[in-house]
């Protein structure tokens, strides 16, 4: 059985996600030409959407890539978020860009947020691939570049994962609502 | 009915919440360490002719970093559709308040994405 059979519609074709990360990269080119910006990635989520990003960005940057623990992870044992992997850059006085697959409660990025401030970089921006508004709790974020509004549906694909599969879909879709019950 | 004296957040005294999706819901704003107070503040929707209060709404949440009340709602439908109504006159009254209601859909998908699939499935469908 193939991984796309578990999905119910298509959201966003590869086709459209490659153009709007085009689009994307070339606003980020344009804001950033003077700074040589860091690009902060969080595994595993953005993996695809930093590679393609950053491909297609045209200035001097560089990148690094951070993992948290996430709410109901087996490894979350302790009750609070717990970095797993910190930058290896320092960003003081940096001009930083979280990149993001999704924002949606909003809570992990402003974890991440948070933490970055603590290390007073020069300025702080999120650029996220998909944004779900609707659920959003945290809603003070600094979005500066946004790819696509998602409803409040399960999506899975290019990077983003129903425990742990479907990242490697090339395209963002809908989970089928039979395979999260089969999960329970 | 929940203790509404108690208040709580992560470094004080877990209050006694209503329902176990208000316990779930403190427990995911802990992890993250948002800051949040439980039922802290009631807000009168209307009063009888000697001025008492007659109808108020009570959010479950304040988050006071962001200055925004949550209102978990696992109800059943006939319920939400009362509690719609509650929520249209608190904006009427307090438009600067700024409020946001998480219907049982939205709680349980909120459940599901972080993995909770078990926890979503005892939280009532509306």
């Amino acid at each position: 059985m193939a991984l796309a059979d578990d999905i119910a519609r298509v959201l966003f074709t590869e086709v459209q996600i490659q153009d709007r990360i085009r689009t994307m990269a070339a606003q980020i080119s344009r804001d950033y030409a003077a700074t040589a910006p860091l690009l902060v990635s969080v595994l595993k989520g953005a993996l695809y959407f930093m590679a393609d990003l950053s491909r297609a960005i045209t200035i001097p940057i560089t990148v690094d890539f951070m993992a948290i623990t996430s709410y109901g992870d087996e490894t979350a044992s302790t009750g609070a978020v717990r970095l797993i992997k910190d930058l290896d850059e320092k960003i003081t006085e940096r001009h930083v860009l979280l990149v993001e697959d999704i924002i949606d409660t909003g809570l992990t990025a402003d974890y991440l947020l948070r933490t970055l401030r603590a290390r007073d970089p020069a300025s702080l921006n999120i650029c996220t691939l998909l944004d779900k508004a609707a659920r959003r709790i945290v809603d003070t974020l600094p979005i500066q570049y946004r790819g696509f509004e998602v409803p409040d549906e399960f999506v899975v694909g290019y990077g983003l994962d129903h425990r742990q599969l479907y990242r490697n879909l090339p395209f963002i879709g809908v989970l089928k609502p039979e395979v999260i019950a089969a999960a329970r | 009915m929940a203790d509404r004296t108690d208040q709580g957040d992560a470094a004080t005294t877990r209050p006694r919440f209503a329902h176990e999706s208000e316990a779930e819901f403190a427990r995911l704003l802990d992890f993250y360490g948002i800051r949040w107070e439980y039922e802290p503040r009631s807000f009168p929707l209307q009063r009888d002719d000697q001025g008492r209060v007659v109808e108020s709404f009570n959010p479950d949440f304040y988050l006071p970093e962001i200055d925004l009340y949550i209102e978990l709602t696992t109800l059943k439908q006939s319920l939400v559709t009362k509690k719609n109504r509650k929520l249209r006159r608190l904006r009427e009254l307090y438009p600067n308040i700024r409020v946001k209601i998480f219907y049982g859909r939205d709680y349980r998908s909120l459940l599901l994405k972080y993995g909770l699939a078990k926890a979503a499935a005892r939280t009532p469908s509306v």
